[in-house]
């Protein structure tokens, strides 16, 4: 093997693991955060403001995530609209999550016992401190496993942003086994590369949330 | 006496006490005027799912600082009640009153329309209620339970509202349990904490909706001693749907038997249990206390 190329393959490859690792990162802050907006705004008691959350929803949920890329790089600049592809990757990415986690916070927030809705009223509460106080702790709770799985699955969708430029872990590795003739080593490093990233950050970051939203729902030894 | 009383009698037995200390500052808002007003009005009230009438025309006046206990067969609207007056239910017809002004309607040009949300918090403020199943809020311990609706409701500091919480556990006996979740109590002790949640709003009504039914026997003392004891020492009016007849007997004013959706009868509760006089009361009361 050709160590000039082994050594820049690695070096290559490490950039990639950098870059897959922001944009999983920066498009799971973009998911997480629109997923709870539009989330609470397809709940909302005004039916113009539901249609507009169901309509983002069906529109990201609904097409494929590469053709989406492919619309704000490609077709955007048409308009008039440059984006890098860093942004185009994060927010694209991110926007296509959060029309799936859109659902989960629905479906969590909808799955909250009517009796805390009742209760809330019962106490008066306006409606957005009985969502923040009351309702959304609990269906955070529930709905973190079914957000792990969607953080996963976000990680390797990145590997998509090859389409617009960048060069990702999948990417990186493809190049390095093209250059170095090794295959079986660099798709064996990718593919443990992506379960160390999804093991290492994402699934303890879901348990550690899980943990802090989980108080009064578990029986704890009293003290 | 005839037989329904003396097994009555023995039903209405003496339950343990609980130690709670006195002197409460709930009556701030019972201290202004005494009117002859009522404290709740039902006024040619309906209410419909779809083709089923569950209350029709119902018409109910609640003194200041009354006990009444509805009682009556599943199905009869005696819950509805209680949820209309909540605002968990709508009505289809007919104006609920709360403390001389409307809480369904509102004045607007002279016009009675159906209330804004504005409105419909103003009045419902002065109204608390305790659920069958407690509707504690499982992600707060006893303490924060009580201290949340002070704080985000009525705008009360941390301090206040600990202080307000506090003093109400301690009332219901459970000052030894302020920081312990719902999940750490018994049935009994998650009712006491949802009293205590409700008192803290400062209601001027209170409404109980089958609170022991979903207790263990042995547990149903202890939240129907808390009940007696708010009832003896403030000026709170009551309206209770309840299954326990010994308490509805020895603590309410007046029991209304509702049936099919109507008031059937209803009276002291002396009268009413001894010698009831609508067929369906006495078949009712029978069957209960057979049962009990």
């Amino acid at each position: 093997m050709n160590e000039f190329a082994l050594g820049f393959s690695v070096a290559a490859l490490m950039k990639g693991v950098a870059i897959t690792l922001v944009v999983t990162v920066g498009s799971s802050l973009v998911a997480i955060f629109l997923g709870l907006i539009v989330g609470l705004i397809r709940i909302s008691p005004r039916w113009p403001l539901r249609w507009l959350a169901v309509i983002y929803i069906e529109f990201f949920r609904g097409t494929s995530l590469l053709v989406q890329l492919y619309l704000w790089f490609f077709v955007l600049p048409i308009f008039g609209i440059i984006l890098s592809p860093w942004t185009v990757a994060i927010l694209g990415v991110g926007m296509n999550v959060s029309g799936y986690g859109a659902e989960l916070v629905r479906a969590a927030i909808q799955a909250v016992d009517r009796g805390q809705y009742e209760a809330s009223i019962a106490l008066n509460f306006p409606r957005i401190a009985m969502l923040r106080r009351i309702v959304l702790p609990q269906a955070i709770r529930s709905m973190l496993p079914a957000w792990g799985n969607l953080l996963i699955d976000l990680l390797k969708g990145t590997s998509l942003i090859f389409f617009i430029t960048i060069t990702e872990l999948t990417t990186a590795s493809k190049l390095a086994a093209d250059a170095t003739g090794n295959y079986l080593l660099f798709f064996a490093v990718a593919l443990f590369g992506y379960y160390f990233i999804a093991r290492a950050l994402i699934t303890p970051f879901v348990r550690w949330l899980e943990r802090r939203f989980s108080r009064g729902f578990v029986r704890e030894v009293l003290v | 006496m005839n037989d329904q009383t003396v097994r009555l009698e023995r039903i209405t037995k003496n339950y343990g006490t609980v130690d709670m200390p006195d002197n409460l500052n709930l009556d701030v808002a019972a201290k202004e005027k005494a009117t002859s007003e009522p404290m709740v009005r039902f006024e040619n009230v309906a209410k419909r799912y779809g083709t089923l009438t569950v209350l029709d025309k119902l018409n109910l006046d609640i003194a200041r600082n009354e006990k009444v206990s509805i009682i009556g067969p599943s199905g009869s609207g005696k819950t509805t009640v209680l949820r209309m007056l909540m605002t968990l239910e709508r009505i289809n017809e007919g104006v609920i009153w709360v403390d001389g002004e409307p809480l369904t309607h509102m004045q607007k040009n002279g016009q009675m329309v159906t209330a804004s949300d504005r409105h419909l918090r103003r009045v419902r403020g002065k109204i608390g209620m305790v659920f069958q199943h407690f509707n504690l809020f499982p992600h707060m311990t006893a303490l924060q339970n009580c201290m949340e609706a002070p704080v985000s409701v009525l705008g009360l500091s941390k301090q206040e509202a600990e202080a307000r919480a506090a003093e109400l556990l301690d009332m219901v006996g459970l000052g030894d349990k302020k920081s312990h979740f719902p999940i750490q109590l018994s049935g009994g002790q998650k009712q006491r904490v949802a009293i205590a949640r409700a008192l803290a709003m400062r209601p001027k009504v209170m409404l109980f909706d089958e609170v022991t039914s979903a207790l263990d026997p042995e547990l149903v003392g202890e939240v129907l001693n808390v009940i007696r004891k708010l009832g003896a020492e403030h000026n709170l009016t009551m309206l209770m749907v309840t299954h326990q007849m010994g308490f509805a007997k020895e603590f309410s004013d007046r029991v209304c038997f509702f049936y099919g959706g109507k008031i059937a009868e209803q009276g002291p509760p002396d009268q009413l249990f001894s010698d009831p006089q609508n067929e369906r009361t006495r078949q009712f009361l029978s069957a209960v206390l057979e049962a009990g």
